[in-house]
């Protein structure tokens, strides 16, 4: 009977196993442990012998032995309690109802009516829970003992279950198709027809017998999880659409602090990736003063022939072994800037950082991630003829395919760049890149 | 170091093992006077003799079982499906029992036996000779499977396998056999459940098996003019499988294609894939992709046929929309 509906470590009954098809009871050949004994889950506790085996069964919980209350020699019904497992050697707690004394109605059946319970069996040995199948009696109706009163399925099979008792089926304790606990009470047999028979849902059941787990019929995940602990979930955006972002962007911007709403609020393009938390990063504030600060940019926009940039990078390539074409594009920017510095090619949203020496020379052209002072963002394999995406941290320089030629256009806030340096860069730039020639000169 | 090709890699690694363990040897269709259709197993026959290089019956299960059965007793045998496709044919010998008979019995009996056939396209062999079907036997737990990317895997992964206890399946790509790669001279195995880094990059991982794993280096040269660093990764044997290694790479680059020549309906491909979704989840900045043969029988028409594996530049236009953060529309 389910005599301990406390969840934890609590006592464990040890019950009579059932052991074949057709047992009933089992008689206890040997106990393997004594009273006050440590046990561990998986000793051999104590023999049975049934009319087809004798065999050795397992605790199935960790604790001391406790209330023996079957002997060796005992003949014991099926499911009945004959010993505990407990936390400690002396179990002050009632001791189990004797072995050979059928249990009562359970305790939480005060409006359930009266009668003997039954309860899902144990039909393996490593079973700890059985699959309802179906009822094969109605409510109310006259059972026999050996009448088939229930059918089960387990991970093994499917077999049917007798009555056990006879009497009336007064109360169906699960429905088809629930998973219902070993040793929990499925069904209530009367001695007379029952004035109001009851069904309900294994929702309803209390606890089985002892402290077992709770019985997980889905099975829980695999414990092989990352390493590292997965981040908390970020907390409920402002917005009312989730955002859309990559797992890395995510757990960067846990790592790092930041609020991805406030990307969303700058109008920053979803999905959002690692690279968009450099975006987050550079924020300005968004005050009212900051907001005019960021209106205050410059756009400039050229259009030049590409011919020659193309004749140059097959010359560079073929006589100087140029054949990494972002060099050229950096290094031609680099020339165009007035202090030497640190160009950045953005092409498919990946970036790569160029430093340009002192002497702007090709050659001595060398890759850094450092922060760059421009950035040269390759729109040529794109349909785009025109940009406005206003300043960003770093002054950008687009370039896009036109009908005829390339288009550049230069963004930048005055913060970072006076229009007239704008107007020389790209100025510049343009003209290195019509003639790349005059590069060399 | 001198070149040779995968073909005479493999008959080295069988030569060199059959001098070494007198009860090494091979069985199977036209592997003794033919030395294989593929020419993989000349000269065998000749230095070892017909005892020990056995040309069967055209009858797969029946020198397969035979093969299980020596395995068991204390042989070593090599056996040689001339097709992979016709793996069908074995897979009662190779996974109800092969596979099974050291769990079953205990550990007591080892079975010993090295399953060596092909995969790949592009042959124009048609639909019933251009399989790679690596996964179905992946799929069976006590069975390794190797699948050599060049020569010098072919090499060291096939003395790896003759020195297992156990039944390995090897898959060469019936279309490198006349591949030649650099080979050492000097002995060397090349241990299971390591992969190898064919090339480091920052961008991308590009984990590749076999024939792809050419596919895939080039399509990392094709994104290295586009400034995308692709790594690639071969993982030499897919059972056992370097996760470890796998998801090193992914979690520095955050993106990664996983590419193998079987059909990649519930293929190699979506099984890493799904490790890597599992294990580096919160690493990844876009979704894990599958490359694999279109599901479809592979067609006798070669333009037909070309299209159905992937190819550099489809790795590369994937690699491409990843890096850009371009997949959010690819489901």
């Amino acid at each position: 009977m389910p005599r301990n509906a406390t969840s934890g470590a609590g006592p464990h009954d040890v019950t009579m196993p059932q052991l074949g098809m057709a047992q009933d009871a089992g008689r206890i050949v040997a106990w393997l442990k004594a009273a006050g004994d440590t046990v561990a889950k998986g000793d051999a506790l104590f023999e049975v012998e049934t009319d087809k085996a004798t065999m050795e069964v397992e605790a199935q919980a960790s604790g001391f032995l406790t209330a023996i209350t079957a002997a060796e020699g005992d003949d014991v019904p099926v499911g009945a309690v004959i010993a505990r497992i407990s936390d400690s050697a002396e179990d002050d707690s009632p001791a189990p109802a004797p072995a050979a004394v059928s249990t009562s109605a359970p305790d939480h059946a005060d409006d359930l009516p009266k009668g003997q319970p039954v309860t899902m069996p144990q039909l393996g040995m490593a079973q700890d829970s059985g699959l309802l199948v179906s009822w094969t009696k109605n409510l109310g109706d006259k059972v026999a003992a050996d009448d088939i009163l229930f059918e089960v399925e387990t991970d093994k099979s499917t077999m049917e279950v007798p009555a056990g008792m006879d009497g009336y089926l007064a109360a169906t304790l699960a429905e088809p198709g629930e998973d219902v606990p070993v040793g929990a009470t499925l069904a209530i047999i009367s001695t007379d027809k029952p004035d109001a028979p009851t069904a309900r849902s294994a929702t309803s059941i209390p606890a089985p017998s002892a402290a077992k787990a709770p019985p997980a019929p889905a099975a829980t995940t695999p414990a092989r999880a990352e390493e590292q602990p997965a981040p908390k979930p970020q907390p409920a955006p402002a917005a009312q659409d989730r955002i859309l972002a990559s797992p890395k962007a995510r757990r960067l911007a846990l790592e790092r602090g930041l609020n991805l709403n406030n990307l969303v609020a700058a109008g920053h393009p979803q999905p959002f990736h690692a690279r968009d938390l450099d975006v987050l990063a550079n924020l300005p504030a968004t005050s009212p003063a900051a907001a005019t600060a960021r209106t205050a940019t410059i756009r400039l926009t050229a259009e030049i022939a590409t011919e020659g940039l193309t004749a140059f990078a097959q010359w560079a390539a073929a006589n100087h072994g140029f054949t990494d074409r972002d060099v050229l594009l950096a290094g031609m920017a680099g020339a165009s800037l007035s202090q030497p510095g640190i160009i950045a090619i953005e092409r498919h949203g990946h970036s790569r950082g160029f430093a340009i020496p002192a002497d702007r020379a090709l050659s001595a052209i060398t890759r850094s991630d450092d922060r760059p002072d421009l950035i040269l963002r390759d729109l040529r394999d794109t349909a785009l003829r025109s940009v406005t995406t206003g300043a960003e941290g770093t002054p950008v320089l687009t370039l896009m395919s036109g009908h005829v030629g390339l288009i550049l256009t230069l963004e930048c806030s005055v913060d970072q760049m006076s229009a007239p340096a704008a107007i020389a860069l790209l100025s510049a730039f343009a003209g290195r890149m019509e003639h790349p020639l005059r590069h060399l000169l | 170091m001198r070149e040779i090709t995968l073909s005479q890699a493999v008959n080295e690694a069988i030569a060199e093992e059959m001098r070494r363990d007198p009860t090494v040897f091979l069985l199977g269709e036209d592997v003794a006077e033919a030395g294989t259709p593929f020419k993989v197993l000349s000269g065998l026959v000749e230095e070892f003799g017909t005892q020990r290089v056995i040309d069967t019956p055209i009858s797969e299960p029946g020198f397969m079982g035979l093969a299980v059965g020596a395995a068991m007793t204390g042989a070593r045998p090599i056996v040689d499906l001339m097709f992979g496709d016709f793996i069908f044919l074995v897979m009662d010998q190779l996974c109800n029992q092969a596979a099974k008979i050291h769990y079953m019995s205990g550990g007591k009996l080892n079975v010993p036996l090295v399953l060596r056939t092909n995969m790949g396209a592009t042959r124009r062999s048609a639909a019933q000779h251009s399989q790679s079907l690596q996964a179905l036997v992946a799929h069976i737990p006590g069975l390794k499977v190797a699948m050599p990317s060049s020569a010098y895997e072919a090499k060291g992964l096939m003395k790896t396998a003759i020195r297992d206890n156990n039944p390995v399946v090897i898959f060469e790509d019936k279309l490198m056999y006349q591949d030649k790669a650099p080979v050492p001279e000097e002995e060397y195995l090349i241990p299971f459940g390591v992969a190898n880094i064919k090339r480091e990059g920052t961008d991308i991982t590009l984990i590749a098996t076999s024939s792809m794993v050419q596919v895939a280096e080039k399509a990392a040269d094709l994104l290295a003019a586009e400034g995308i660093s692709a790594e690639v990764i071969d993982p030499r044997t897919i059972v056992p499988l370097d996760e470890a290694a796998l998801l090193k790479s992914v979690r520095k680059t955050s993106r990664a294609i996983v590419i193998d020549e079987g059909h990649q309906s519930y293929g190699i491909t979506a099984e890493i894939a799904s490790r890597l979704n599992e294990k580096a989840f919160y690493h990844l900045d876009a979704p894990v992709l599958r490359m694999g043969a279109m599901d479809v029988p592979v067609p006798f028409s070669p333009a037909l046929e070309d299209v159905t594996v992937p190819t550099p530049e489809g790795v590369a236009a994937n690699a491409r929309k990843l890096c850009a953060g371009d997949m959010i529309h690819a489901a």
